[in-house]
């Protein structure tokens, strides 16, 4: 086993891989960027090294000085994390030539599976069925609206070098096209410096079910189920749950077995996940694209097979086998993950960079908080606005909302605004608690949200209990005022004896000389 | 301490007389006794009858009568007026002047694209520039039709929050 490991990233998936290491005796090296030098992953680290201005592409982006941190520290291997270069095969292949271990699939397979374009021909080889849509880049816009035109809209555009929603657009129609095409494009060049684009056919009310995948390098592949990531805004996940609310062990089956055949068709290694289109209509299933990483939604796969995805890539990297076989795998109770952003859910989910003034992290039976940041941490403007992953788990699902519910509204984050507030309102939404979940939950949450406000008339007054909440808001808000009216008035008279003090005291010292 | 407080679009008049940690207060003539404790900077904790109410208060960086309060998990937006000490006027100042609107960044980024040519006329939602940050580039969308009459934003340019981008007339 490894001795010192280099985590090439930050925030929380810096602190989860420290965990990890923790726990396995590794000496975790961290790399910060200028803004992140005392930031929470590095505080937890044994050493850690500045690699650059606060920009990722001049610090957690820079391969070189990411070796050259894991020259320094003597790190044996490098995890990339998720995001940065966790999926990017030149750095895999740098790693690997300087003598040290990437935590990760093989650059052939990276590279195989890192272009979604590539991906679907495997997957197609390995007979497994892909949503129609090109498999080459598409050259220019002409080609974009005659492609489009030949499979009817609703289409999809997607970056070939894609994840996280970046160069991604639903296009309705034609006249939304163009606008989206170049949209997408650049979207595409600034998250991964690829602007190429293909385009899908878009499937009406799917479901997006992954499977978690895991091999070694002694020939073993096995499943870890299903993880459903439907509810999604701007193609971003934001709460995924295992398993999935349909929790059918047939499909369970079927669906594992066609992800391992795909993993298997690239001699996979390590954490990864195939990504599958899922209709609830005719329940076929298509394969979308698979990240040859580890997921941000790791946890819940974790939560219910009580296996450490970490702790066996860790294992897996240094030659062991894996340490389960697909019969062992069990799956118990369910859990569901809300991905916390620095956003405005009340102001179009702006991003809302800032200090963390106050921060109450939620515990308590069930309750997984995977975080990133603490009290006075800054939220900069310059990456992902996730803060933490907040997870519960219940025997059933309704019990894990229950203990979600319990948690987001224990959850207390001042300075900023998160998207906590609207996580609160979908764990009471009747929809989500039923479990009727499809890609388009959120839109016709906020259908369902407008709808509600539309039919309470607004000149009905506030019941009792909201309008002693709105009063208390009022009173706390005049006491703090007066509170800092206070400090700032003692503030200026404690300066003004301190000016009248070296005053006297100069008096005297003149008093002295004179005598 | 007598004052006046804009909440949820609503202006309430509120006296609160403070004797150590009871509050006597009385908000549009409903009358609060209340023990306050503040338990850290900004975290006031309000018992009312033995109900608790755990208040977080953070004051705007910028306008020190501009408050925002969490009540347990509800959040309010929250000006005072204090008529002895802060100057008139600085209630609900609009960004909106007669027949312009201004299409101000809401967030800190970088302006990636700009859309449209100064003198264009828009209909309301279009697109006139994006900025991007964490990652996200986000379309700013005119908030109501006309001639853009001032373009400030520039391709490649750093954006405060609030900074002006560009002038619908």
């Amino acid at each position: 086993m490894f001795k010192k490991i280099l985590i090439a990233n930050r925030g929380e998936i810096a602190v989860r891989i420290i965990r990890a290491c923790r726990d396995m005796n590794i000496s975790p090296v961290a790399v910060f960027s200028e803004v992140d030098a005392s930031a929470l992953h590095v505080r937890l680290a044994d050493e850690a090294y500045a690699v650059g201005a606060a920009p990722s592409v001049e610090s957690y982006l820079r391969i070189d000085r990411l070796l050259e941190a894991a020259r320094l520290s003597g790190a044996e291997a490098i995890h990339p994390g998720y995001g940065f270069l966790a999926e990017n095969a030149a750095f895999a292949r740098a790693v690997m030539e300087a003598g040290l271990v990437f935590i990760g699939p093989t650059p052939e397979a990276m590279e195989l599976m890192g272009s979604k374009t590539s991906a679907r021909r495997v997957a197609a080889d390995a007979g497994v069925a892909v949503v129609p849509g090109t498999t080459e880049p598409l050259q220019s816009y002409e080609e974009a609206r005659e492609v489009a035109a030949g499979m009817s809209y609703p289409v999809m555009l997607k970056a070939s070098a894609g994840g996280g929603g970046k160069g991604m657009r639903f296009v309705a129609g034609e006249d939304e096209l163009l606008a989206a095409f170049e949209t997408a494009q650049s979207e595409a060049a600034a998250a991964f410096g690829n602007s190429e684009v293909y385009l899908e056919k878009a499937v009406e009310r799917p479901r997006h079910i992954e499977i978690q995948i895991f091999a070694d390098q002694h020939g073993n592949c096995v499943h870890l189920g299903e993880r459903e990531c439907s509810i999604q805004r701007r193609h971003q996940k934001v709460i995924e749950e295992c398993p999935s609310p349909m929790n059918d062990a047939a499909l369970r089956e079927r669906m594992g077995a066609a992800a391992v055949s795909v993993a298997r068709a690239v001699d996979y290694t390590g954490a990864g996940t195939i990504e599958f289109l899922f209709s609830d209509a005719t329940r076929e299933f298509y394969f979308l694209e698979m990240n040859t990483r580890l997921q941000v939604e790791h946890p819940v796969t974790e939560l219910v097979t009580g296996i450490d995805l970490v702790r066996e890539q860790l294992m897996v990297a240094s030659g062991h086998a894996l340490s389960f076989k697909q019969e062992d795998v069990r799956w118990s109770g369910h859990a569901i993950e809300c991905r916390v952003y620095a956003e405005d859910p009340e102001n179009n989910f702006l991003p809302s960079p800032g200090q963390i003034t106050r921060l109450r992290v939620p515990a308590g039976p069930g309750v997984r908080d995977d975080g990133g940041v603490d009290e006075n941490t800054e939220v900069s403007i310059y990456y992902d606005p996730m803060i933490s992953k907040l997870a519960a788990w219940g025997r059933t699902r309704r019990e894990a909302i229950d203990r979600l519910r319990r948690a987001l509204d224990e959850y207390s984050v001042g300075g900023i605004r998160t998207t906590l507030p609207f996580f609160r309102e979908i764990v009471r939404d009747e929809e989500f608690i039923e479990g009727r979940l499809d890609t388009n939950f959120i839109p016709r949450f906020f259908e369902r949200r407008a709808a509600t406000a539309a039919a309470t008339d607004a000149t009905v007054s506030l019941t009792e209990e909201e309008t002693q909440a709105r009063d208390i808001a009022v009173i706390a808000a005049a006491l703090d005022y007066a509170l800092r009216q206070r400090a700032s008035t003692a503030e200026l008279s404690s300066r003004s004896q301190t000016e009248q003090s070296h005053w006297r005291l100069a008096g005297r010292a003149a008093l002295q000389r004179r005598s | 301490m007598k004052l006046k407080a804009e909440i949820d679009g609503q202006s309430l008049t509120a006296q609160i007389k403070v004797d150590g940690a009871r509050v006597f207060a009385e908000i549009d003539g409903r009358s609060y006794e209340i023990e306050a404790r503040v338990s850290a900077p900004g975290v006031h904790v309000l018992a009312l009858a033995g109900r608790i109410y755990e208040c977080l208060v953070d004051a705007d960086a910028a306008r020190r009568e501009a408050f925002e309060v969490h009540v347990g998990t509800r959040a309010f937006a929250v000006e005072l007026r204090d008529e002895k000490r802060l100057p008139h006027g600085g209630l609900g100042a609009s960004a909106q002047a007669g027949g312009t609107a201004q299409l101000v960044a809401p967030m800190p980024g970088k302006v990636v694209r700009v859309l449209v040519e100064q003198g264009a006329v828009v209909e309301a939602g279009d697109s006139i520039v994006v900025v991007e940050a964490m990652k996200m580039q986000n379309e700013m969308k005119a908030p109501r039709a006309g001639t853009v009459t001032m373009l400030h934003a520039q391709a490649g340019a750093t954006v405060k929050a609030g900074e002006v981008l560009a002038v619908i007339e």
